[in-house]
This record gives structure tokens, sequence and C-alpha cells, in this order.
């Protein structure tokens, strides 16, 4: 089990990540109100909270409890000689009180302290026990190591927090050996396996040992130890070196654990010992059956955990801190971390296995603890009083909410909770262990974050990422107990086993949907923390959460200026230039590199496609951002090159693209160079039309009305010229966003369009082209001209059989926009109009994929496009068999803008004098082209308030209609969705084989290519 | 090899010299192109960068002219006869390799593995 719990743990993290990936929707730039808002928050970053005055548990009452716990310890220690004499003594006697009343070694410790005589009657009992489990750790001992190697490994893997614990636990194993010492020569050979020990190898073992083992020392109530524990211990011992002990005892694990639990967790917590007598019982049993699972559980999970790192590094790290007496080494770390670190990650695998998704457990172990938490008070420890300081205030947090999240893992074993009653509830595994063990409530994790031994501010921060994770209300606790300054703070801490966790910590607290925990960690300046990081780490894991954390709080609107202004650059040279294989000064004799999709390079596009949907400033900076459009167009040449372009950043990168096309014709420097000379004069013989057009068009304002006007005259113009529009000549390669409208890039989206599968992407790229071939200028021309003669047309015409939704409407807006180049409206015009019919709802049927209305709203749209100022074009619109369908939705649709939109080509077409005959004999009359009276009203009151506010011009506004769902298109979408679900999962299949066939056969794709472009296709010739 | 359009290019380049074969009234070579700027460099197969619209050899006829002088499938043509080939039409390097009037082509060719053989020995591009 144990094993297994690590591997979850690890994954959580992950797939947290992923699932804000998710979240993190492309957006289209619609609105630059993100910045305004950023401003106030902006501000400068304010001193990061100093993390001992930051909670009332500041690191001198912190010292201050040590002191007394080491004082406590002495006593212990005392006791505990005591205790094991009256252990040898006792070793031959049986066990007075079998199974039944069975304390805990550490129990008996406590009852010492508390009353003596009780523990002595304690410590016959465990004696049995102990033997047993000794007898089987040692067994283990042999396999163990490898686990151990394992989870060490985890531990320089540094992710898994839970690895790191173990190698904590690893360390605790030899302390215990010294306690159980007593314990062992009773039954085990103890002294014998110790000797050869070295501590090297026991130590190694008695992590193992302990994991089986520890359960059943619970003599861990002697942990009660502080870190300095080991002082003490040497202290009490002194005269005995250190080695003998471990020889002697090294077999038992469990006490030694314990203490350097207790140290680094709350010096408070720890020492409770348990107060009912029952709690042995329950313990008991446990142990013996825990053990060999235990084992089991570690040689299964120690092996998935090996490939994470190189454990072995910390194994010697771990051997020779044993041996040293300091306390306060590598080993002091450890040690404190080892029994919570043990517990939670023992929780946390049950968390996960369990599923994080029983939360349900945590409340029970709240419940449970409650009770327990006066314990600490009513004992006469010398602590008390500070204990009972921090108890109190801990305590309103404790009871309700706080501590529970520790509890979780409780729910496992029924043995936990007995023990719950007693105290607060520790992990299952702690508490087989230990019964006296908890785990530390939210209140003291945190303040163990300000801890002065940075081994316990790492595994705070790596038990809070466990904990955070998918647990809102945990993240809300935390934010609201000040932790998540403290976590930005150790960002900046030097070791990187610090700043990695408090990273993962972070990146979870993070994740999800309340924007506070981000704003939060904005206010304490974690932006700028977190870049300075990025800056200074090579750890791959490291940047991993970096630039995870990054996306996560590039989700929330406003902070998307403020993550630009403190981490594009570095975000673009530190990883996406890097990352994507583009070279600023390309060697000449190295070849491209690809693109590596790596995760760091996901994140950090995820988090630029964020920011990238901020408004204009934003995208301004983006396509300013040194090397960061060269190095996005060459990740995704590399992607098409290598025909990889389905992955998360391919649709990242091509959602950056597409979002920086955005308004590219406005907003780039020097765009009004490019300004479409012929658009003020000459109006073209479209005019009038466009005119009449313009009234009709849903998009009416005023403003708006006589910008597309211009547009309309300007593409009369500027069609004829087309086919003997020669491209600019360029006296040097074109570079930073100057790349984003180059024609060079409409064969990378066609290519894109061709051959990805995912629909993200195809929308993207179809965007993307869609952006570009808006607006006048001379690019937009020429990328228009463009997409023809790459042959792209036909490419999009087929992207309209999408089942997609917003596939069909992102191409549909696109050829619209691309349908001002002349020529192309007239290519699409007659190649395409039956797929953009088809897409059309039949009557009150809806269409066969169900298309939203948006869809629907948009392909209307580019047919009234491609029917203006063509009659041959609304020929074949009548050809297509769409005025049944156009009456239909303009007679029945539900939808206000479905209507409006159809009556606007319904119109057009009867304006062309010479179509009314052939309409005529088809049975139509003129009042099928008239808006119908009810609905046509109401189109204007409802279906304009989208738009109205924006003078952006007809294409354009669609744009934003198709990036950013306004709530009211929402709120029809799911309406008018639920009705016709059935229909959409059986017609699709029909409907497309249909389809695709009709025009494989009919049209080939290849005639939707003008005739002027089309060149000799000599695929191959011989000579 | 990078392509930039209006930049000069740099590759290590292999010359051959092909004696072509006389078939009946035909000069043949003994081999296909495929690519050239009117084509899809997208269908490409040779191509390491798929925006290259290059002139690329397709296929070879077995004991032919081009095969007995060392041209490989998948060499990238760069000059015929001193013409380059890296901006033209297909149909415009298919005449200048069979021209009537020529029975000797030269070639300059690039190729994959003329690259790696010159980064891996240390040794200097050819530059043209």
């Amino acid at each position: 089990m144990f094993v297994w719990a690590f591997l979850f743990s690890l994954r959580s993290p992950l797939r947290d990540a992923a699932i804000q990936s998710n979240l993190s929707e492309p957006r289209l730039p619609h609105s630059t109100c993100g910045v305004t808002a950023l401003a106030d928050i902006k501000g400068k970053a304010q001193p990061i909270p100093d993390m001992e005055d930051y909670d009332v548990r500041s690191a001198a009452s912190i010292l201050a409890s040590v002191k007394e716990q080491e004082a406590r310890f002495e006593q212990l220690t005392r006791a505990l000689e005591e205790e094991r004499r009256t252990l040898q003594l006792g070793r031959d006697n049986p066990p007075p009180n079998p199974a039944t009343s069975q304390p805990l070694a550490w129990q008996q410790v406590v009852m010492q302290e508390q009353s003596p005589s009780n523990a002595t009657s304690m410590a016959m009992m465990q004696e049995p026990q102990d033997v047993v489990e000794e007898t089987v750790t040692i067994e283990e001992d042999p396999g163990t190591p490898t686990s151990h190697v394992s989870v060490v490994t985890s531990d320089d893997g540094t992710t898994r927090r839970t690895e790191t614990k173990v190698t904590k636990m690893v360390k605790t194993v030899t302390t215990r050996t010294v306690r159980q010492v007593p314990l062992g020569p009773d039954g085990l050979p103890m002294p014998e396996g110790s000797s050869p020990l070295g501590s090297y190898t026991d130590s190694i073992d008695r992590r193992y040992m302990k994991n089986g083992g520890d359960r059943f020392i619970t003599p861990q109530a002697s942990s009660t130890l502080t870190r300095s524990y080991n002082n003490s211990y040497n202290d009490s011992y002194g005269e005995t070196p250190e080695s003998q002990y471990i020889r002697h005892y090294g077999l038992h694990d469990g006490y030694t654990d314990l203490t350097d639990n207790y140290g680094s967790l709350s010096r408070g917590i720890n020492f409770r010992p348990p107060r009912y007598p029952y709690m042995p019982n329950s313990y008991r049993p446990e142990n013996s059956y825990t053990l060999p699972n235990r084992k089991d559980d570690y040689g299964h999970m120690a092996q998935p955990q090996v490939p994470m790192g190189s454990s072995t590094v910390d194994l010697n790290r771990s051997q020779p801190e044993r041996f040293q007496p300091e306390p306060y080494g590598l080993e002091d770390d450890r040690r404190s971390f080892g029994p919570e670190d043990e517990e939670p990650y023992e929780l946390e695998p049950d968390y996960s296995t369990a599923n994080r998704r029983t939360l349900k457990g945590a409340n029970r172990g709240r419940t449970h603890r409650e009770p327990l938490r006066d314990g600490p008070r009513v004992r006469g420890y010398p602590d008390e009083p500070i204990d009972t300081e921090l108890i109190d205030e801990r305590h309103p947090y404790i009871q309700g909410i706080y501590s529970a999240p520790l509890a979780q893992p409780e729910r496992g074993s029924m043995a936990s909770l007995d023990r719950m009653g007693g105290r607060r509830s520790p992990s299952i595994d702690s508490i087989r262990k230990d019964p006296r063990w908890r785990d530390p409530d939210l209140t003291e994790v945190i303040a163990m974050l300000a801890h002065p031994i940075d081994p316990v501010k790492s595994n705070a921060a790596a038990y809070l990422q466990h904990l955070c994770y998918e647990n809102d209300k945990i993240k809300k606790d935390v934010r609201h107990l000040k932790g998540i300054p403290v976590l930005v703070g150790l960002l900046d801490h030097p070791k990187s086993e610090v700043h990695r966790k408090a990273c993962g910590a972070l990146r979870n607290i993070s994740y999800g949907k309340d924007n506070d925990n981000k704003v939060a960690i904005k206010n304490c300046d974690g932006i700028p923390a977190l870049v300075r990081l990025l800056r200074k780490t090579n750890d791959m894991e490291v940047r991993e959460l970096i630039t995870g954390t990054l996306w996560n709080l590039s989700s929330y609107e406003p902070l998307k200026m403020v993550i630009i202004n403190h981490g594009l650059q570095t975000m673009t040279n530190e990883v996406i230039i890097p990352h994507s294989g583009w070279e600023h000064e390309p060697n000449e004799d190295s070849k491209p590199r690809d693109a590596e999709w790596t995760t760091v390079f996901k994140n950090t596009s995820g988090c630029l496609r964020n920011v990238s949907s901020d408004g204009a400033e934003a995208r301004r900076r983006l396509r300013e951002c040194d090397g960061l459009v060269d190095a996005l167009l060459h990740a995704l040449q590399s992607a098409v090159g290598k025909k990889d372009m389905d992955n998360k950043s391919v649709e990242n990168c091509v959602c950056i693209m597409r979002n920086l096309s955005y308004h590219v014709h406005k907003e780039v420097p020097g765009a009004d160079r490019f300004q479409d000379p012929s658009a003020p004069q000459a109006p073209g013989s479209a005019g009038p039309q466009r005119k009449k057009k313009d009234d009709a068009g849903c998009f009416g304002g005023k403003k708006a009305k006589e910008e597309w006007f211009n547009q309309g005259r300007k593409n009369g113009e500027n069609d004829k010229n087309y086919d003997t529009l020669d491209l600019p000549k360029r006296t040097e390669p074109s570079k930073g966003f100057e790349l984003l409208y180059q024609p060079e890039v409409v064969r990378l989206y066609l290519s894109l369009l061709t051959e990805s599968q995912n629909y993200n992407t195809l929308e993207a790229a179809a965007g993307a082209l869609q952006n570009l071939g808006a607006g006048q200028w001379t690019w937009s021309n020429y990328i228009r001209a463009t997409v023809r003669k790459e042959k792209g047309l036909p490419i999009l015409v087929e992207l309209l059989r999408s089942d997609s939704d917003k596939v069909v409407r992102a191409v549909a807006i696109a050829l619209r926009n691309l349908s001002i180049d002349r020529r192309n409206k007239d290519l699409i015009g007659s190649y395409a109009m039956r797929d953009l019919v088809s897409n059309l709802p039949s009557g009150q049927q809806r269409p066969a994929k169900n298309l939203e209305e948006d869809t629907v709203v948009a392909i209307l749209n580019t047919i009234h496009e491609i029917v203006t100022d063509s009659s041959e074009n609304a020929r074949s619109l009548i050809q297509a068999q769409a005025i049944e369908k156009l009456v239909a939705i303009n007679r029945t649709s539900q939808s206000p803008r479905e209507t409006k939109a159809a009556s606007h080509v319904l119109q057009t077409v009867w304006s062309y004098k010479d179509l009314r005959n052939a309409l005529t004999k088809d049975g139509w009359n003129k009042s099928h082209f008239q808006p119908t009276a009810t609905a046509t009203p109401k189109a204007t009151k409802n279906g304009k308030p989208g738009y109205d506010d924006t003078t952006l011009p007809l294409m354009e506004k669609n744009q934003d209609g198709y990036s950013t769902i306004d709530q009211r298109d929402k709120d029809c979408k799911y309406k008018t969705g639920d009705s016709s679900v059935d229909l959409t999962e059986r017609e699709p299949l029909k409907n497309d084989t249909s389809r695709k066939h009709y025009i494989r056969s009919n049209r080939p794709a290849v005639s939707l290519v003008d005739a002027c472009d089309v060149k000799p296709q000599p695929v191959d010739s011989w000579v | 090899m990078s392509f930039i359009p209006g930049q000069p290019v740099t590759a290590v380049v292999q010359r051959i010299e092909i004696q072509k074969l006389r078939q009946g009234e035909n000069l043949i070579l003994g081999f296909s192109i495929g690519g050239g700027i009117d084509q899809d460099p997208g269908q490409n197969p040779f191509s390491e960068d798929k925006t290259d619209k290059g002139i690329y050899v397709t296929r070879i006829t077995p004991k032919g002219p081009a095969e007995v002088a060392g041209l490989m499938m998948g060499d990238k043509i760069m000059q015929v006869n001193g013409w380059d080939m890296t901006m033209v039409t297909h149909d415009q390097a298919r005449k200048r390799l069979t021209k009537k009037n020529e029975d000797v082509v030269r070639l300059l060719v690039t190729r994959k593995s003329l690259e790696e053989a010159v980064n891996n020995s240390k040794g200097h591009q050819a530059r043209h």
C-alpha cells in the first residue's frame, strides 16, 4: 500500500496541472479591459512576511517548545532506560495482559511518565509483539534495501515529496533502533543484527522495518523527543557511544523514527501520549497484520519509485548521518520529517488511492480528532504551557477545519479511529505504528514552513501540496491561515528541496476555480518570485512546477498582465526559445533543431496562450517580445515537419499565434504603411450592394456599417488586382511579429488544417487564417490570395464537414473573410455552397450535427457574404437547395440571431431580379424572402446587444463572437443543445458519409482551386 | 539545411556528372525529380524542411546513368550545369535537365548523409 500511495501522490500534482490546462481555454483576444483592472494589483511586491513573525507559533515559541521537548526527552530517555531494564527482566515472563491491553512501547513510556507503575506492565506486554515484528523485519531487511533505494530516489526526483519522506524515514529508523534496543534483546536477534550493521545497512533496512515494524514499535511515544532528540540522546546515554546503541538497538526502528517525527512536526503535537488504554489493544492486532503487508507494499512500490531518482546517494548520506551525533545535521531534518512525512505520505497514498475523493474520510478524521485536542493540555508534560498556547490558538481552526485534512488518511483503519478518540488522528500507518501520532493540523503545517530547519520546511510544503490536491477547502484554509506568503517566501530559498516543494504546493493551490487563491499568490509577489526562480533553477522538475503554477495563475484575467509584466521575456528566453529549437543566429553548420514537446514547454505555452487573450496591450507585448513569435513559428514548423501536431504544445502555440494574429492590421507598428491605398477612394461596383447588405447585417451599428462599407469598396477595388498581385519582395528575412502575417504562414496553417486531429488546433489554425484574412491592408490581401494559391480553399471546405462545432464555425468565418478576395468568393460560391448549406438545419429539425447557434449564424453570415455582389453565387445557393432551409430558419427558428441572419440571406437573394423567375418556378414568392413580422424586430432587439458595442467590421466582430461566446449565446446553446442530442449522435455518421461521398465523387476538392492558380502538377517526372 | 528566401543557401554539396544515355531519340538520365516552387513541398517525402520547394531526386533507374554516376534517391539538386535549381518550377527543372543539345549534365547535389559526414569529420563545409 505504501508504494502505491506514493505513486498516487506523485501523480496527483501532475493531474492537477493537466486539469488546469484544460481549464485554461484559449481565448481570442477581444478586450483590453484586463489591463486596466490589473493596474491596481500590480503594485510593487510587498515584503514577504517574515515567516517567523507570520504565525503565532513563531520561531521563538517553537524553539522554546523544542527546548521543553528536549527536557522532556531527557526525562523520557531516562524512563526508557528504566523501561529497558524492566523489559529485560520481564522478557521471560509472559505478558501479563495478553493482546487486550498491550500498550505500545511508546505508550509504555508515556505511562511511565504519567504513571510509572503502569508503564512496566505495558512494557511487558509489548515485548512479545516486538519480537514478532522484529523477526519479520529482519527477514524483510534483505528486500528492504531495494525499496529503500527507490524511496530515496524519489527524493532526488524531487517531485515526489512522498519519496523524500521515505528517506527521512530511514534516518528515523536508526533512531528507533536505539530505543528499541531494550525491546529487541528480548525477543529478537536484534543485537546481532545491529552489530554488523554498521549503522548504514541497518538504517536502510530500518526504514523498511520501520515501515513494517514501526507500527509495532509504537515506542514512538518516546517520539516526544524533538530534533534535539539526538543531542539529548547523546547526553543521556553519553557514556555509551552511539554506535553501541545503534548496534544493539539498531533493529528497532520504531523508536527513533517517532522521535524524529516529533521534532519536525509541531512540537506541541507530538507529545501527546495516548490516553486511552483501549487504544493499545486495537493497536496491536493491526501491527501484526500490518507488517507483512507493508513489506509487500514496499517491495512493489519501491520499484516504481526507483526510476525517479538515484536513491543511492541519499542512502549514503543518511548512513553517515546516523553515526554523527549532531542532531541538527541532515539527520535532524529527516527526523523531523520522518514521522510526519511518513504519515502524510502514507496517508497520501491512501488519499490518492482511496482518492482524495473520499474526502469524507478527512471529515471523519476531524471529528474524531476533536476530542483529542484537549489531550495535550490535559497531560502534565513540561511542555504543556507552550503547547497549550499553541493549541489554544490553533484550536478554533483545528476543531473545525484544519485538523481535518490531515485526518483523512485515518479513514482507512478503524484502529486509527480508536486512537483518534485519544488523540489527533494520525495517518493510518502512523496510527498503527504509534497511536499517539497524529497528523499535524493545517496551522501546524503552515507554521512548520517557517521552521528553522530546511527539511522541515520542505516536508511541510510537500505535505501542504498533498493536502491541497483537489481540495478546494484546504486551499482556502491555507489562504486564510496566510500560508501562501510563506510558501512564496520559500521560493527564494537556496535549497532546491525547499523551493521545489514550496512550488509544488503553490501549483496545487493555484489550481482550480477559486481565483482568490491566485490573487493571494499574486498579492505577495508570488509571480515575480516564480519568475526569479525560473531564471535561477536548472532543475527540470522545478521548472515544470513553476511554469505549471504560472499556467494556473494565467487562467485568471486580472493576473494576465502581471504575468506578462514579470515573466514574459523570461518565459520566452528560458523556455520557449530553447525548447522550440529556434536560434537567434542560426549556425550554418548545424541543422535546425526540432522543438521538444516538454512539459515545461507545454506549461509555458499554455500560460502564454492564456495571457495572449488579454486584449490589445497583451498582444502587443507578446508580439514585441523578442524571439517569441520566431520561436513559436519554428516550433510549429517543426511539428509539421515531424507530423506531430496533435499534442497540447502545438495546440497552445497555434492558439497563441491565432491570438497574436488578431487585429494585426490595426495593432502592429507601422501598420499604416500597409493600409490598402485604394481603400479611401474608388467605390467598387459592389458599393450599393454592399451597403444594402450592411443594412441587413445583424451587426449593424452605424459606425460598423460605414467601416464595412468602406471595406466593401476596397474589396471591389482590390479584387481586380489579386491575380496580378505579387508578394512583396523582401530584402531581408522578416522576423518577430512580421512573421505573423507573412504569406509563408499560410502554408503552415494549411498543413495543420490538413494533418492535425486535434480540434482545438484545427480551430485555432482556421482562426488564424480568419484573423489574417480580415482587415484591409496589403498583407491581408496577400494572405487571402495565398490561401487560394496554396490550395487552401478545398482544405477549409473539407473541414466544414468536421464533427466539431467550433471547427466548423472557425472555418466558416475564415471562408467569409477569405471571400473578400473576389476570386475566392467566386470559387467558394461555386464549390463550397453545398457544404455550407448542408450544415444548416433543415426545417424544424436541427442540423445533423446539431451545431450551436453561433455556428449556424456564422455559416449564414458566410453565405450572405458569398452571395452578396454575386448573382452567380446566389444561383448556386438556390441550386444547393438552400432556399427551403433558409425559409424554414427564417420562419421557425427559435433563435432570433439565426432568423435574422437567414432573413438577410433571403433578402439578398431576392434582390437579384434575374433569379426571381427561377425562384417563382420553384414555388417561392416574395413573402418567403421578407423578414417575418415577428422575427425581425425580435432579432434586432435581441440579436444586436452582444455586438452593438463594437465598432469592428463585420468579420472581426464575428471573430470575437466565435472566440468568446457571450453569455447569452451560451445559454442558448445549452437550451437548444439538449433537445437534439439524440439526433446528433446518430446523424453524423450517416450524413458525413453521404456528404463526403457526394463531394468526393462530384466535386473533387481540387476543383476548388482557382484555375489561374493551378500549376502543372507533375509530382514527379523522369528525366 | 534551412532555407530562407532571399538568403544565401549553405550546403554540403557533391558534384555529380551524368552522361546521358540515348534511348531512341531521347536522351535519358535515369532518374526522376519531384518538387519545385510550384509544387506542394509538404508532400515531398525527402525534404527535412517541409517548406523546402527544392528539386529532389525521387526515383532512380537501376543501372541507369544516374545510378552509375552516384546519384541517390532523396538527393536535392542544387544546380544543373551551373543553373540554380532551388528556386525553379518543376517544369523549369525538368527542361533544364533534358536539354537535347547537352550530353552531359553536371549536378550539384546535397544530401543528409553528406552533411552528417562532414559534420562528423569536423570538416569544413563547402559553400557555394
